[in-house]
């Protein structure tokens, strides 16, 4: 059997003394786009930054394996060099790092890392350059600091494009969709969808069906009070747009 | 009232009572027998209490013999020499340069102990007439060679109507207990552009007093950049006075400062006349047991009517027995004016580096880029390709440096 991507065992995560994972479990094989749906509030996000290694989150129970390997113990830095992606719902605005400066810094810091040598700058220009053209970035954007003065979809246009040059074989996408008209949408899934080969696998989180018509999911999971309480293709999604997440707070309670 | 009750003196200020009047000048002498130097109670040294801090005062400065290489080399620039207190033989000036010498005391009078012991103590002065646009930059290398000394030099630059020049200050020297008492006196024509940076260099034993005073005229713009990464004690006071319609600064100020460093830059700036304005930008980043002071006043004149300034003073606190003082001051006179002050102090963002971590970026190297991005926008504006390279070196090697 082909390892997984990310295989996620009864994993329990709480900030100070209040738990908010309570046993999640979830299996992602290579090339697999699985959507996590879920209210606000039920713990998706706090899912995306565990994984990241976000320090005010605390692991008391269960297992993270990206492609096989025990991240949990790993610093964010280590799990990003180890493949695993995090596009921000709200990117960081970071004065006086240029956005150049910061994407060649995290690119060599990953192949330094997996003990590859730096990237020449010719070839790191041509990479930035590429990957900007499909999602509308010009290199004017690029020569700000990073994220500061983004419109909202510049934003996430440039996860995008980060994800893009990094190249992780898991991207997690939190909420992606929020705060984009519906034209930034289309360049924002389009930009995702190039980036489906097969191999890599993406965890779309978001709260509405919406995104799902852009970035077409091979599974569907309701997310509710710190699990997974429901699995299935992506016509639920379509379910959950038109009955709402009421049913589930019962069942979950 | 003080004559009745005359203050107590340590051996700092019997040494620089005698100093004065070794070469004559008795009067300020005077003030420091009856005041001795500035405690806290005394409002500009509220944060930098030289009765505490100075606890003595080395023998006059004689003439140095030899010279340590430039602390810092800018390709391109024209280079003249201060040391100990004597202005060197200088390569041929360029263009739009004329370069001599005036007598010391370049300060305006004031009630302030190290202006007044530097207008007392300092012979002479490189002066140096800009009469039209210089091109290289300008590099004055003020060092302090030798056995520990005491030192007063000078430095008076005027610049024509309508010139421009960057000038850099370098402070350096040996590594005895020096007290280094820079004076800097430069007067900006009408539309004159400058940038004027000073950087202290110096070794940890010293001790490094440094007034910067500015006079401009009309539509007169002046960039400052004072960078504090050297002495154990440093202090820059800067006088700038915007005497002319349409005269603008942008004074800016960086702190960077480690274990055992007391690091203060002061500011007085006088708005005199309408329609001026001045924007001071001042950054501290404090490591180990340290202690940064930046105190901005503005001074805005009974008929500086449309004045604009905005006083911004940022802390960044590398560890946790860091101290960072802060103190605005407006003292305004007119009534239709724009002023206004801002200070903020912290730690690391720590979203900003989960970011940065969450990119593959190491954590050390992570830190490096958001305090190399915190002093970005003092460094930006420094347009001359080597000399921003310099400058940016000058905040590696701090970086490297540890504690």
């Amino acid at each position: 059997m082909t390892i997984p991507v990310l295989e996620i065992r009864n994993l329990h995560a709480r900030i100070e003394e209040r738990e908010i994972l309570k046993g999640v479990n979830l299996v992602i094989p290579p090339g697999q786009v699985h959507a996590i749906m879920g209210r606000n509030g039920s713990g998706k996000s706090t899912l995306s930054y565990v994984l990241a290694g976000k320090e005010d989150y605390e692991v008391t129970e269960g297992e993270v394996l990206l492609n096989g390997e025990n991240i949990l113990e790993m610093e964010p830095d280590e799990r990003a060099a180890a493949g695993l992606f995090l596009a921000f719902q709200y990117p960081i605005e970071i004065p006086g790092v240029a956005t150049m400066t910061f994407l060649k810094a995290a690119i060599n810091a990953q192949r330094k890392a997996r003990g590859e040598g730096e990237l020449s700058t010719p070839d790191f220009m041509r990479a930035v350059k590429e990957a900007g053209a499909q999602l509308n970035i010009d290199s004017e954007m690029l020569k700000r600091p990073l994220n500061v003065g983004f419109s909202g979809g510049e934003k996430k246009r440039a996860e995008i494009l980060q994800m893009a040059l990094l190249k992780p074989s898991l991207a997690v996408l939190d909420e992606t969709d929020s705060g984009l008209d519906i034209d930034a949408l289309q360049v924002v899934a389009r930009g995702v969808n190039a980036l489906r080969d097969g191999e890599r696998s993406m965890l779309v989180i978001t709260h509405y069906q919406r995104l799902l018509n852009h970035i077409v999911p091979d599974v569907v999971h309701v997310f509710s009070d710190g699990r997974i309480v429901e699995s299935g293709d992506k016509e639920l999604a379509l379910k959950l747009e038109a009955q709402g997440y009421a049913g589930y707070d019962g069942q979950a309670a | 009232m003080r004559p009745n009750f005359p203050v107590r003196l340590g051996p700092a200020e019997e040494t620089l009572i005698a100093q004065l009047k070794s070469v004559g000048a008795e009067q300020a002498a005077e003030r420091i027998s009856v005041a001795g130097l500035p405690t806290r109670r005394v409002e500009s040294y509220h944060y930098t209490d030289l009765k505490t801090l100075l606890r003595t005062i080395p023998p006059l400065g004689q003439p140095a013999n030899e010279a340590s290489a430039p602390a810092l080399r800018v390709p391109g620039a024209f280079q003249l020499m201060i040391a100990n207190g004597v202005v060197q033989n200088a390569a041929t000036a360029p263009a739009g340069v004329i370069v001599g010498t005036a007598h010391g005391g370049v300060l305006t009078n004031r009630d302030d102990v190290i202006v007044n012991v530097s207008n007392a103590l300092a012979k002479e002065a490189l002066s140096l007439t800009l009469e039209s646009s210089v091109d290289p930059v300008i590099q004055i290398d003020r060092r302090i060679e030798g056995e520990a000394a005491h030192v007063a030099d000078a430095l008076k630059i005027f610049v024509a109507d309508g010139a421009s020049a960057v000038i850099l200050e370098t402070f350096s020297g040996s590594d005895a207990a020096h007290v280094g008492n820079h004076a800097s006196y430069l007067a900006l024509g009408k539309n004159a552009v400058v940038t004027h940076i000073t950087i202290d260099l110096s070794a940890r034993a010293v001790s490094h007093f440094a007034t910067n005073e500015y006079h401009l005229a009309d539509g007169a713009q002046l960039r400052t950049l004072v960078i504090h990464a050297g002495a154990g004690l440093a202090r820059t006071h800067l006088f700038p006075t915007l005497s002319g319609p349409g005269a603008h600064t942008d004074l800016t100020g960086l702190n960077l400062v480690s274990d055992g460093q007391h690091v203060d830059i002061t500011m007085e700036t006088l708005h005199a006349v309408p329609n001026t304005s001045s924007k001071p930008l001042f950054k501290s980043i404090t490591r180990g047991r340290s202690k940064a002071v930046v105190q901005g006043k503005l001074v805005v004149a009974r008929d500086a009517q449309k004045t604009d300034a905005k006083l911004m003073s940022q802390g960044l606190m590398l560890s946790d027995e860091a101290e960072i003082l802060s103190k605005p001051e407006l003292e305004i006179y007119a009534d239709d004016v724009v002023c206004g002050h801002g200070s903020t102090c912290g730690k690391l963002d720590e979203d900003s580096l989960f970011y940065l971590l969450s990119r593959g970026i190491p954590k050390a190297e992570a830190e490096t880029m958001l305090v190399r991005g915190f002093i970005a926008e003092l460094l930006d504006p420094v347009e001359d390709e080597a000399l921003n390279e310099a400058l940016q070196g000058i905040v590696d090697g701090w970086l490297l440096g540890g504690k």
